[in-house]
């Protein structure tokens, strides 16, 4: 991406402010819970400028190595994710069918994403093994543990926040990351498709965000419950990635 | 205690210059026209804008002069005599002197004697700085009046000789190095005045300074518009540490930059800060009658639109009003220039009561200020 096209493009939306799809028209309570979810994602997202790894882009200085921390990092997670994705489906009850359903069609999209993680790591210049024998890193061990613990809970719709985290940041990296990583360091596209593919499919995600956030969030309580699990996954995953620095050799 | 601005004025300096002109007065670099230009203006959609330079990039006005020339008309324009002004709070992004203040300056041209005085410096959102401290001044009650200008003269960054004598700067070293030319066809010059009062004019309409906000993001966000450093990540000068000034120069320390990959961040910022006054109810999107947004390009506007809209805080489009497109994007001044020409050529759509919502962002390092009007008449 050259300058010249950001100035007069803009740059892309990230998925968090995509804003609603036409033909979807939420309820009193879902919109003023999306109103809390666009700031707890503002906030999130302009502190993620403040995490080392990730302000060398917005400097110009992140470099291949900086490539491989990220993904080597960012793996445990993907790979958790899909196990909290499922369990969140297994502690719906029958009243929540729908739900499962969306949940269950949404972790099967990305159960195998990390292998698409791993071969990007090799394009970039890592080691197969590095990455394949890489522990959770303290933030990742805290936001799994967190997420494990809220999917198991009866109907946990709270869960709904850290999707909205979770699905904006895939958006963001690659509509923002991708392009740029492969312009500062001079990678290929092959070492960035974990980003650029996540991004792509999360939009078709955010449809169905918005449909369940409209029948699940239909009081105080709801709005509540999403909004501080919301705030608890974007402070975790933001240690996840600070604590990415502490890996660099 | 209410406070009431109850009189404004402004000063663009010489003939507006039109959007294919803009070269002819700050001049092509080397004598080649730039390559950048029309796809810039395109995307601003300027079509007019004042120079205080002429076509040899001579200074024509000073800043100083600006800020006097739209404070008289002010003052000219008041039903208050001129002695009754116990502060005069000046903003710009850079007086004609680097120091003192340029408030001492303006103060000793409009001969206004043992005023208190405050100068302001940032980028955009200086005049809001100024505004808000004489409003509080005056909410004190330590003056009965108080005269608030913003004046801006960023040509003189801005032409040819600058980026010519730039000869070891990333914009010699690049074929085209957007993040040093971007804002040299977006600013231009000129100045506003606003009078605050602690009682409304007594004829016409006078708007009363209901709130101001500011929510300001620097201890996240890296510096996005600035003059001072050679724009090169791993060098921390600035144009100070230099042997000389005219190595800094040379090293493209001097020249104006703006990081747009970062200029997303500024409109997030914005919408994030308005849902914030939306969310403490001091403000609601369908009670502002008129929106008074700086924006610094026409581009900017739609996003901002389309940002709000989706936020569910959208203000309808026909309650925006701008003059960006014909008196040009002046910065700091921008705002007061917009409230002057919007309560003088609007009286059939402004009436008593109207709320009046001003949003003026700073790329700088991204300070969001906001600022609430009503419309009151005696």
């Amino acid at each position: 991406m050259k300058n010249g096209e950001i100035a007069i493009e803009g740059g892309s939306n990230t998925s968090a402010e995509e804003g609603v799809p036409e033909g979807i028209v939420l309820n009193e309570h879902a919109q003023v819970c999306l109103q809390q979810l666009l700031r707890v994602w503002l906030g999130f997202e302009r502190d993620l400028s403040k995490v080392p790894l990730l302000r060398r882009i917005d400097l110009g200085t992140y470099t291949a190595e900086d490539h491989q921390v990220f993904l080597r990092n960012i793996r445990q997670q993907v790979i958790e994710g899909s196990r909290w994705i499922t369990r969140t489906a297994s502690s719906f009850d029958r009243d929540h069918a729908e739900i499962r359903s969306t949940i269950i069609s949404h972790a099967v999209d990305e159960h195998r994403d990390y292998e698409m993680l791993e071969k990007d790591y090799v394009a970039s210049g890592g080691e197969l093994n590095d990455i394949l024998s890489m522990e959770r890193n303290i933030g990742s061990e805290a936001l799994h543990g967190f997420l494990m613990h809220q999917s198991s809970q009866p109907n946990p719709i709270d869960l709904l926040g850290a999707m909205w985290i979770i699905e904006g940041l895939g958006e963001k990296m690659a509509t923002s990351w991708s392009e740029r990583i492969q312009e500062l360091t001079g990678l290929g596209e092959d070492s960035t498709r974990f980003m650029a593919y996540h991004g792509h499919n999360d939009s078709e995600h955010m449809e169905r965000f918005y449909a369940t956030l409209d029948s699940v969030c239909v009081n105080d309580v709801a709005v509540n419950r999403i909004v501080k699990t919301a705030k608890v996954v974007a402070r975790l995953y933001r240690l996840q990635l600070e604590e990415m620095e502490h890996d660099l050799k | 205690m209410s406070v009431y601005i109850t009189s404004t004025g402004r000063f663009l300096p010489g003939p507006a210059i039109h959007v294919e002109d803009v070269e002819k007065v700050l001049g092509a670099v080397h004598g080649k026209p730039s390559s950048l230009r029309v796809q810039i203006q395109k995307a601003n959609k300027i079509q007019t804008r004042h120079y205080a330079i002429d076509e040899n990039q001579q200074t024509t006005h000073s800043n100083t002069e600006m800020a006097t020339r739209a404070a008289e008309e002010c003052l000219d324009r008041a039903f208050v005599g001129r002695e009754k002004v116990g502060m005069l709070a000046v903003a710009s992004t850079q007086g004609d002197l680097p120091a003192p203040g340029m408030a001492s300056m303006v103060q000793a041209e409009l001969d206004l004697p043992e005023i208190e005085i405050l100068t302001t410096h940032g980028i955009c959102s200086s005049s809001i700085m100024a505004l808000k401290a004489a409003w509080n001044s005056m909410r004190l009650e330590e003056h009965d009046a108080a005269l608030v200008l913003s004046s801006e003269l960023a040509s003189r960054l801005l032409k040819k000789q600058r980026y010519e004598a730039a000869t070891t700067s990333t914009f010699a070293a690049k074929r085209i190095d957007f993040s040093t030319e971007f804002l040299r066809w977006m600013l231009s010059d000129g100045a506003g005045a606003l009078l605050l009062q602690n009682k409304p004019a007594p004829k016409g309409l006078s708007l009363r300074i209901d709130w101001i906000r500011g929510f300001s993001h620097a201890h996240a966000l890296p510096t996005c518009m600035s003059v001072g450093s050679a724009g090169r990540p791993e060098d921390a000068r600035t144009w100070q540490d230099y042997d000389t000034y005219a190595e800094a120069e040379q090293d493209g320390a001097l020249l104006l930059r703006q990081d747009v990959r970062l200029l997303d961040n500024l409109m997030r910022m914005g919408v994030d800060g308005y849902l914030r006054l939306v969310e403490e109810g001091v403000s609601k999107p369908s009670d502002v009658d008129h929106f008074l947004c700086h924006y610094s390009s026409h581009h900017f506007r739609n996003k901002i639109l389309e940002m709000l809209n989706k936020a569910g805080v959208g203000i309808p489009e026909e309650k925006w009003w701008t003059n960006l497109y014909t008196r040009g994007n002046t910065g700091c001044a921008s705002l007061f220039i917009m409230l002057d020409e919007f309560l003088r050529t609007e009286e059939l759509s402004v009436k008593e009561g109207d709320r009046v919502l001003c949003f003026v962002p700073e790329s700088g390092r991204f300070n969001t200020t906001y600022v609430h009007l009503t419309v009151v008449s005696q």
